[in-house]
This record gives C-alpha cells, sequence and structure tokens, in this order.
C-alpha cells in the first residue's frame, strides 16, 4: 500500500486546484487574485507561471484535458479563459453578465462549453462567438433561489448538476442551439446515471432517475454521526470519495439498494499515515517550521488554538469517547492526526486505472496542501484497524 | 446602542425576489390546526406514560412528527413543555440506554429541542441547565458531531 503524497503548497486555504491533461502542471489559487502555474520537479513543484488578470479571489480552475485550456473564476464577477502560447497564457474575458461572486467553474467534457456558478441565484452557460471572438454567456434562472455552490457536467454534454444553499441539487439541460448536436457539493458518476451529492446536513445523498418526469428509482440518503463533507467524486458506478470537515477522504460504496461508509483513505490510527512530512514548494515556508519556534510547545499551543480554535489542553488524543462521536482525532502536538490539517474543499480524479476506475485522487483544503492519495480497498484498511486494535 | 439601529432595518422589504422559508423547505402536511390537535394529545400521552414511570416511551412519542415550521407556535410550546418534562424526570444513569433506542430522527429532533431549551434557559422554564447538558453530552456521544449540525443547518426549526 503505497502512501499518499503531500505537497505543502501555501500557507493559506488552496481555492482553486487544477491538473494539466498530463498531470505534469497544476493551476492553484493560493487564496489570492493570483492564480499560479507549477511544473513538476521530482518530488516537489516549481513556479512557472502567474495568471493575473482578476482583481478579487479566485474561486475556481478547471483545466481542459483535450484542448488545454484554463478557466478561473472570480469574486470580481469575471471568468477568464486562459490559452497557452508560446510567450505564457493569453487570457480571454467571459461576459458572464452576473451582479455577485462567480463560485464555481467547470468545463463541459466536449470543452465547448463550460458553466460557471454565481452568488446572482444563476448559472452561467458560456460558450465561444466564433464571429466576435469572444466567449458568451447564456442565463440558468429560473427555479434558483440561491447561490449556486457546485456544478458538474453530464457526459453527454448537455445535461448540467447543480447544488445550490437554497438546500436543493438540481438538473438542467444546458442546450445551447448551435454549439449542441442533439442532446448540493454535486457529480455524475461514469456512466452519467447516478447523481450523488453531499448536503450540509452531515449526508450523503445518492440518486438513480428513472424517466423525465418520473420520481427517481432510487433516493439513498446516508446519515453521518461526523461533521458534513464538501466534496466528492465517483471512483466507479458503484464507490465514491467524499471528503469535508473531517479533513479525511471517506470511501463509500454501494448500489441502487443502498450505499454505505466503506473505510477512510486516510486511517489516522494507523501508524503510517503519521510521519509524513510535506514538501516546501517555491519560495514559500512550510507552515509547520516558522523558524526557530516551529518545536516550541507554547507556540503550537497558540497556533493550534489560531488556526482551529483548540485549546491543546482540552483535547483527548483520540479517544473512544471522541471516535464515536465522529470527531477528527487531535494529536499530543495540538495537531491533527490526518494528513490535511483543516477542511478538505477539492476532490477530483487524478489517474485512471486500465478497466476505467479511478486509481488515484487528488484532494486539497484549507490547510494550503494537495495531496495525492491511492485509492485503497479495503481489506488492507480494515485489517491494519484490527491490528491497531488488538495493540 | 444607537449606532447599531441599522442592523434591524429590514433590507428585504423592497426587494420582490426575497427568499422566503417556503423556498426552503415543505409546511407540515397536517395543516396548522391538525398539527396542534396532534401536539396537545401527543401531550397528554405523554402525562400518562410519565406517571406509569416509561420514560422511554414518553419520548419516543413526543420525538415522532413534532411540530416544525411558522403559524404553529402554540403546538410548538406544548411539545416544548411536554420535552423538558420527560428530561426532569429522567434519572441520569438512564440517559445513555435511552438515547440509544432512539432512531436516527429522533435523535436529531430531541438535539434540537435540548438547543431550544438553552436558549430559553432562565426565562420562567423550570428546567436546570446542567440537566439539558447532560442529555446534550450523552446524546453526542451517541449520534455524533453530524447530529448537532444537522439542528444547526435544518430550517424547519422546532
Amino acid at each position: 500500500m503505497s502512501a499518499p503524497e503531500v505537497f505543502q503548497l501555501s500557507v493559506g486555504p488552496l481555492t482553486g486546484v487544477a491538473f494539466s491533461p498530463d498531470r505534469s502542471q497544476v493551476a492553484v489559487c493560493a487564496n489570492t487574485n493570483e492564480a499560479q502555474i507549477y511544473a513538476r520537479n521530482g518530488d516537489s513543484w516549481e513556479l512557472q507561471h502567474t495568471l493575473a488578470e482578476h482583481d478579487k479571489l479566485i474561486t475556481a480552475i478547471s483545466w481542459a484535458p483535450q484542448t488545454n485550456r484554463i478557466v478561473t473564476c472570480s469574486q470580481d464577477r469575471n471568468a477568464y479563459v486562459w490559452t497557452p502560447t508560446e510567450t505564457g497564457w493569453k487570457p480571454a474575458l467571459v461576459l458572464l453578465r452576473i451582479n455577485r461572486a462567480a463560485t464555481c467553474v467547470k468545463w463541459s467534457p466536449k470543452e465547448d462549453k463550460f458553466a460557471v456558478g454565481s452568488g446572482a441565484r444563476t448559472i452561467a452557460v458560456c460558450s465561444f462567438d466564433e464571429e466576435n471572438n469572444w466567449w458568451v454567456s447564456k442565463h440558468i434562472k429560473k427555479p434558483l433561489r440561491s447561490t449556486v455552490l457546485s456544478i458538474d457536467w453530464h457526459p453527454n454534454n448537455v445535461l448540467l448538476a447543480a447544488g445550490a444553499a437554497d438546500a436543493k441539487a438540481y438538473v438542467f439541460s444546458a442546450f445551447i442551439k448551435g454549439v449542441d448536436s442533439k442532446p448540493e457539493p454535486t457529480v455524475f458518476s461514469p456512466s452519467g446515471d447516478v447523481l450523488a451529492f453531499v448536503a450540509h446536513d452531515s449526508s450523503l445523498n445518492v440518486v438513480y432517475p428513472s424517466g423525465p418526469g418520473a420520481p427517481p428509482a432510487a433516493y439513498i440518503s446516508v446519515k453521518l454521526p461526523s461533521l458534513p463533507f464538501v466534496n466528492l467524486t465517483f471512483t466507479s458506478e458503484s464507490q465514491l470519495i467524499a471528503a469535508g470537515h473531517d479533513c479525511q477522504p471517506i470511501v463509500f460504496s454501494g448500489d441502487q439498494s443502498g450505499w454505505a461508509q466503506s473505510h477512510s483513505l486516510d486511517d489516522p490510527t494507523s501508524s503510517s499515515s503519521r510521519p509524513l512530512t510535506p514538501h516546501a514548494t517555491g519560495s514559500r515556508v512550510p507552515s509547520g517550521g516558522v523558524g526557530r519556534l516551529g518545536n516550541n510547545e507554547a507556540f503550537n499551543m497558540f497556533k493550534a488554538a489560531d488556526s482551529k480554535g483548540q485549546r491543546s489542553g482540552s483535547s483527548a488524543p483520540g479517544g473512544g469517547s471522541s471516535a464515536s462521536s465522529g470527531l477528527t482525532p487531535v494529536g499530543t502536538d495540538g495537531l491533527l492526526l490526518t494528513v490535511h490539517q483543516n477542511s478538505i474543499t477539492l476532490v477530483e480524479a487524478y489517474e485512471w486505472s486500465s478497466n476505467g476506475d479511478v486509481s488515484k485522487i487528488s484532494t486539497a483544503g484549507k490547510d494550503g496542501r494537495l495531496v495525492l492519495w491511492p485509492v485503497t480497498a479495503k481489506a488492507g484498511g480494515l485489517a491494519g484497524k484490527f491490528g491497531a486494535l488488538q495493540v | 446602542m444607537s449606532e447599531y439601529a441599522f442592523r434591524k432595518i429590514d433590507i428585504d422589504a423592497l426587494d420582490e425576489d426575497v427568499l422566503l422559508p417556503s423556498d426552503l423547505y415543505d409546511p407540515d402536511p397536517r395543516g396548522p390546526d391538525g398539527v396542534l390537535s396532534d401536539a396537545k394529545s401527543k401531550s397528554t400521552e405523554v402525562r400518562n406514560l410519565i406517571s406509569r414511570g416509561d420514560t422511554a416511551g414518553a419520548l419516543n412519542t413526543i420525538l415522532t412528527e413534532p411540530p416544525y415550521g411558522e403559524g404553529v407556535d402554540e403546538a410548538k410550546d406544548i411539545t416544548t413543555t411536554a420535552l423538558l418534562l420527560i428530561l426532569n424526570s429522567t434519572r441520569s444513569t438512564e440517559i445513555p440506554a435511552i438515547v440509544k433506542a432512539l432512531g436516527p430522527e429522533q435523535q436529531d429532533h430531541l438535539m434540537a429541542y435540548l438547543y431550544k431549551g438553552m436558549a430559553v434557559l432562565g426565562q420562567g422554564t423550570d428546567v436546570s441547565g446542567s440537566v439539558l447538558l447532560t442529555w446534550h453530552e450523552k446524546l453526542t456521544e451517541v449520534a455524533g458531531v453530524g447530529c448537532i449540525v444537522r439542528v444547526m443547518t435544518d430550517r424547519r426549526t422546532l
């Protein structure tokens, strides 16, 4: 069982992460108005380009796998499509026509369109206008009653799923004449037959639709004792991985008759996940060793109180009661025993195996870490757990 | 304090496209009158069960389909009073077993009432903070922090 790769890309949160098609580069936004493109060099990442055009915080990044274009959207209500040229990345402004911040963006599977969710109760579906040489948008407004928090495309390039802050998940047709030929956090499974979303009531919901206008064939809602999830991704038709405020990616498996929690990719009780040291990247200082204060107990205590609102004195290390009540275990040094030290906000498929299932996923979160996880089977994880129990 | 007066201004008053509670959840299908009569009959049943010493059964009854939403304030008051009566009349050693026997939905509702009880402490109610905190502790051990999150995010206020 190979260990996850951990990269500390910034001190603050990562608000957007997108890998290049060949996985040799990554575009990240470290909670600023600029996106940085890093190139992989062995065990570290080197800064290559900075995409500076937005005025305010970039909220999401999407990198098209075939056409190699990047789209970024920001709180300044704009989106830019970046095209690689010999002199660097060239931005093209998108006319979004929204009056609130853009929250999320995703390329469609054919990469001729992308969708931008916003706080203006609108989804802007954008396509390229050849005549005027710019990106134009069509709005989906009608049933939306609040901020759009997440979007995902159906593999057929037409259906669009969205989760919104009005406590509903929607599926729309994002059909644009001329561009298309005939046809709650929210993702479609690889075949596009299943819709899953996580909600802020610590639940995971999976929907199997039946036909147009008919109630779904199955609607499964799993309520969890832990903190809510923020994002999820399907790894196969019968497996998905969700992560969130619990700071660890959790594998769920099931089918139309029911879904259940399988195991965590980051088992805090096993010692193997403990001694991981993050790799520093670029000129940034890894959070953990700020000068000689890095190993100071008092410093760590105040740092934990500042970053997590925890007093290390009151936090019992991974005891039975904290595990059963769904709390993330905390070590004696005030750091979490999980790899991520704060909420995970992004989960995406990173690598596929030959049979089409996802073999590696990437996660990023508010702790500025980018982690690549091998998707492990349940057997190993459980054996490890029992082993730890016997000791 | 006058400098904070602006916080009380209803900024949605002139907005036609305002988000209403009815957009966020469906109202109780029983209607306000049905909810009230339900709450009254349950309250009487609970008193009977308590007098027979069946606190687990009483709690089970009161936490099944409790009144929620707007316009059912009387039903909510009756249910809350009946529930606090149960909480007060349960021995602290019995709490873990009772909490474990509840269904997941009832556990969520119980947590919501515990927070509601804490909100009205010292306002003429006869429940003490320590009783509520004991229940809260035992319930969190069984149902986890997810239960607390569900109460905080549920728009159907009990």
